[in-house]
């Protein structure tokens, strides 16, 4: 697995480093990408997000560049490593539109940004103007950098305006478009990779297309089981997705933790925390499987740790673990929010839900990511987002994604509920790093003791043998 | 020791003569091991095994979680995904030891309502069921107070409001709230006693079950039939019988092998389908969560908890009738301890003395009705308390005293038992050497 893993990646990394044109133009990156030549310890194709809204003001934009440690300095082009052609195309209003928590009431939809710099504006207050209001730009990241990349797009334009009402507007469709199986892409692509072999360095879309339909059948298939309403809570129909990590066999797909990763970094920074992961854990096998380097350009990248022995701030390293966020507007830390949140219900208390489809956590993560119908309601000065997926129907926090809000490295198109599903899967994983060993030793397990009960069948039935036999004979 | 006349162990070289005058150690191994054990046990005789497995992996593993866990309001929590984050196998560990309380209680619910279809609680085992009840009274203490360590949300709104029973004691119930938690809300104080408390209650279940097995090592088992070992010599006994080992031992080790393949499924691939999505959010006492739901064990328990509400006659004349001392959530709470009660009571309370329900026409119906009524209250117990729910726990609770003290005193009097084999050998035979038998 470690094998094809690292193959695919080197194959993908020439790939892309291949077609990406130049790029490579500021080799002053901190941690330069590995070039095309050392396809041994090629980086991941996805290349790890920088951190966005996180990050202090100075590299605050440091865009989701790819690049792994790419801080992209102020103005230079991200063009970090040689490979990730693909910038942030229109990271543009990432950080500004998202922001706040579920569970909190205030949640300003302009906050969001720098996540430090919450005093910035006020939460309710300006609320009709999500802009990325000025004090944000740290925020606003990618904006500058993001050109730089595939020349895509003035995706700085875009981001200043965007203003975050039309983004639930957006949404409300593509949520619905799950159905449709219009981003068949998504799932495909990582079906892909579970299924084909070498072939699968291709990239993503490609072969993405050809295992599409399977993998839309199964989604379908699922959505229909899936449609009974949660009994408990008033909360509307969750749809059941077939992850990856489902079931005896269940893994996580690497490249979409990566993905999932990149949509962590560059929209939920801003507002969630994840302060029980260790950062050192993307490299773990059965994980996102980041090289070293990069994650240490991730750690680095992130907010400095104030070290209690000197009482100075030092940047993060591997070892320490992601950010916690906190404040007003904040969200609530995502560590193990797909742990503790159930998708299933009932019916009627029975459990048999749960039973069959799973307890529904990253379903549920992703209904409600997908699940803005773009009302809005007002309530006690706190404007709160109708969504179909919340219990109370209201959420405080704004429609975080909107289409194309993120440019994967691995050309898997970036729709609402593509980075839903994806961001998804990456909080499974977080919740539950060892999940894939422990489905290992849980097979193992059951293996060993089937042989061992047959065995102690035999034993039993030939031990007893004479105590059941012998006295029919005398009959 | 009195017992099943067999034969004992005789020591047989000069050290174990030297041994068995100073210890008679391997004389109290050899006679547990090789007691004489009724032969026609059936499937439903396995439950013992699997309990003394739960107890030890308990313990084991949770000697092991100790080893990591810390018990501090601020970073309990933490530590715990510490172990399922950076101790090597800590996420099975853990995993094990959450789900082996739900396979405990599985174990222990079995094994009590086998107890109440063949009668086991009857003389001479009713200090074997007394002792049973003490277990399983410490079982559920130890598994509440484990509950809490984790620091979720389920566990500290789960503490203060199991503790809260204890507020609604009339005049003292205060005081003892706060003497148990250590101060006045539930807080590090209460953490730490609990932890203290369950790292010791296993060892006390430990001891009790070893009391358990040493008080019905005394009487003898009890079987299918309800019939006595006949003891008037070895070789009559020896026709109901076989020893433990190796006969019993393996037929246990393989249905403990079969449980233990759904045990290592539920772990391997479920681990947290029995437990609560709340409990993975860090205790907070400024939210109180939505519902607040015991585990899946104490569901039956807490449905008659809550059933009792203020618009219900008999809590409306206790609370008269005392002066408005008993008031609606006090009378829940001794309804609760009533449940187990009366339970605990049933040597005393049920008056046939036919042990076996294979053998009382009337009883098997209104013991299966039982079954269903404690599935009922479980399935309650999990659900809000609102209509119609409250209405079905009131009636559940109903027939599960009913059941005790009326039902049972009365069956053995009007009841007309069928006929029983005059010894286990008889339905042994009947079993397994008949003609019929051999068709097959």
């Amino acid at each position: 697995m470690i094998l094809r893993t690292k193959t695919l990646s080197a194959a993908l990394a020439l790939a892309i480093s291949a077609g990406g044109t130049a790029l490579a133009q500021d080799a002053a990156t901190p941690v330069p990408a590995p070039q095309g030549g050392q396809t041994q310890q090629s980086s991941e194709p996805t290349a790890t997000p920088a951190p966005a809204g996180q990050t202090d003001a100075g590299q605050a934009g440091a865009a989701p560049a790819e690049a792994p440690g790419a801080p992209a300095e102020a103005g230079s082009g991200v063009t970090p490593s040689g490979e990730r052609a693909t910038a942030p195309t229109q990271s543009s209003e990432p950080v500004t539109t998202q922001d706040p928590a579920e569970e909190t009431p205030m949640e300003a939809p302009t906050v969001p940004s720098a996540a430090q710099t919450d005093t910035v504006e006020e939460p309710g207050a300006g609320t009709g103007d999500a802009a990325p209001a000025e004090g944000t730009t740290e925020a606003a990241p990618a904006a500058e950098e993001a050109p730089a990349a595939e020349g895509a797009a003035p995706a700085e334009a875009p981001a200043a305006e965007a203003p975050a009402e039309e983004a639930p507007a957006e949404e409300a469709p593509a949520a619905e478009a799950e159905a449709a199986g219009e981003e068949a892409g998504g799932p495909a692509a990582n079906a892909a990779q579970m299924t084909e072999g070498q072939e699968a360095a291709v990239p993503a879309e490609t072969t993405g297309q050809v295992v599409a339909e399977e993998g839309h059948d199964d989604i379908e298939g699922h959505a229909a089981e899936g449609e009974q309403p949660a009994a408990d809570h008033g909360a509307a129909h969750i749809e059941d997705i077939a992850f990856s990590f489902e079931g005896p066999f269940g893994k996580f797909d690497q490249f979409q933790l990566q993905r999932g990763l990149q949509v962590y970094t560059e929209v939920c920074a801003a507002c969630h925390g994840m302060k029980f992961v260790p950062i050192r854990t993307l490299h773990d096998n059965g994980g996102p499987g980041l090289p070293e380097d990069q994650v240490r350009a991730y750690a680095a990248n992130l907010t400095p740790v104030l070290d209690p022995d000197t009482g100075e701030e030092r940047p993060r390293l591997p070892t320490d673990h992601f950010p916690t966020v906190t404040g007003d507007g904040m969200g609530p830390d995502l560590s193990l929010m797909a742990k503790a949140r159930a998708g299933f219900h009932g019916p009627y208390g029975t459990g048999i839900s749960q039973l069959v489809n799973g307890i529904g956590g990253p379903e549920y993560i992703h209904a409600v990511l997908t699940g803005y119908t773009g009302e809005q309601v007002e309530q006690a000065g706190t404007v709160l987002y109708q969504n179909t997926a919340f219990p109370s129907g209201n959420i405080a926090m704004p429609p975080p994604l909107s289409d194309d809000l993120v440019t994967y490295e691995d050309g898997t198109p970036a729709t609402v509920d593509q980075m839903a599903r994806d961001v998804s899967a990456f909080l499974m994983w977080t919740a539950e790093p060892k999940l894939t060993y422990r489905k290992q030793v849980g097979l193992v397990s059951v293996l060993f003791l089937i042989v061992l009960t047959s065995l102690l069948y035999l034993t039993n039935k030939r031990l007893w043998a004479p105590h059941k036999r012998k006295l029919h004979h005398k009959h | 020791m009195a017992g099943i006349p067999h034969d004992h162990y005789e020591p047989g070289t000069g050290f174990e003569k030297w041994l068995h005058r100073r210890l008679p150690i391997v004389a109290v191994i050899y006679d547990t091991i090789m007691i004489p054990t009724p032969k026609n046990l059936n499937w439903m005789w396995i439950w013992g095994i699997v309990l003394m497995f739960c107890l030890v992996l308990q313990i084991v593993t949770g000697i092991v979680l100790v080893m990591h866990y810390t018990p501090h309001v601020d970073m309990a929590f933490a530590s715990v995904e510490h172990i399922m984050r950076n101790v090597n196998g800590g996420y099975m560990l853990r995993y094990l030891h959450a789900n082996g309380a739900s396979l405990f209680f599985v174990a222990v619910y079995l094994h009590i309502f086998r107890n109440l279809y063949y009668g086991s609680y009857k003389a001479p085992r009713e200090v074997t069921w007394i002792i049973g009840m003490l277990i399983y009274l410490a079982m559920m203490a130890t598994a509440f107070m484990g509950y809490v360590l984790p620091w979720g949300q389920m566990s500290f709104w789960g503490a203060t409001v199991i503790t809260g029973l204890f507020g609604a004691i009339p005049g003292v119930g205060g005081a003892i709230q706060q003497w148990l938690l250590g101060g006045p809300a539930v807080d590090n104080a209460t953490l730490n006693r609990f932890f203290s408390l369950h790292y010791l209650l296993p060892f006390v279940i430990l001891g009790l079950a070893i009391v358990h097995v040493w008080a019905f090592h005394t009487t003898g088992n009890n079987n299918p039939t309800g019939v006595e070992v006949r003891r008037t010599s070895k070789e009559d006994a020896a026709k109901d019988t076989l020893p433990f080992w190796p006969y019993f031992v393996m037929k246990d080790l393989f249905a403990l092998s079969v449980v233990l393949v759904l045990f290592f499924a539920v772990v391997g691939f479920m681990p947290n389908y029995l437990g609560h999505p709340d409990n993975y959010i860090e205790a907070n006492p400024l939210a109180t969560p939505a519902h607040i739901v015991p585990e899946w064990y104490f569901l039956p328990f807490y449905a008659i908890l809550r059933a009792f509400t203020a618009d219900v006659w008999i809590v409306q004349i206790a609370s008269f009738l005392s002066f408005g001392i008993i008031d609606a959530k006090f009378f829940g709470v001794l309804a609760m301890f009533g449940a187990i009660l009366v339970m605990a009571l049933v040597p005393w309370l049920d008056t046939s003395r036919v042990r076996s329900g294979r053998y009382r026409p009337q009883f098997k119906w209104w013991f299966w009705l039982l079954a269903f009524d404690f599935v009922l209250l479980m399935w309650c117990g999990a659900m809000p308390a609102e209509e119609p729910y409250a209405t079905i726990s009131l009636i559940a609770s109903a027939y599960w005293f009913a059941y005790f003290l009326v039902i049972l005193p009365l069956l053995g009097v009007i009841e007309k038992p069928e006929p029983m084999p005059a010894t286990i050998e008889e339905d042994y035979l009947a079993h397994y050497e008949s003609p019929t038998r051999m068709a097959e």
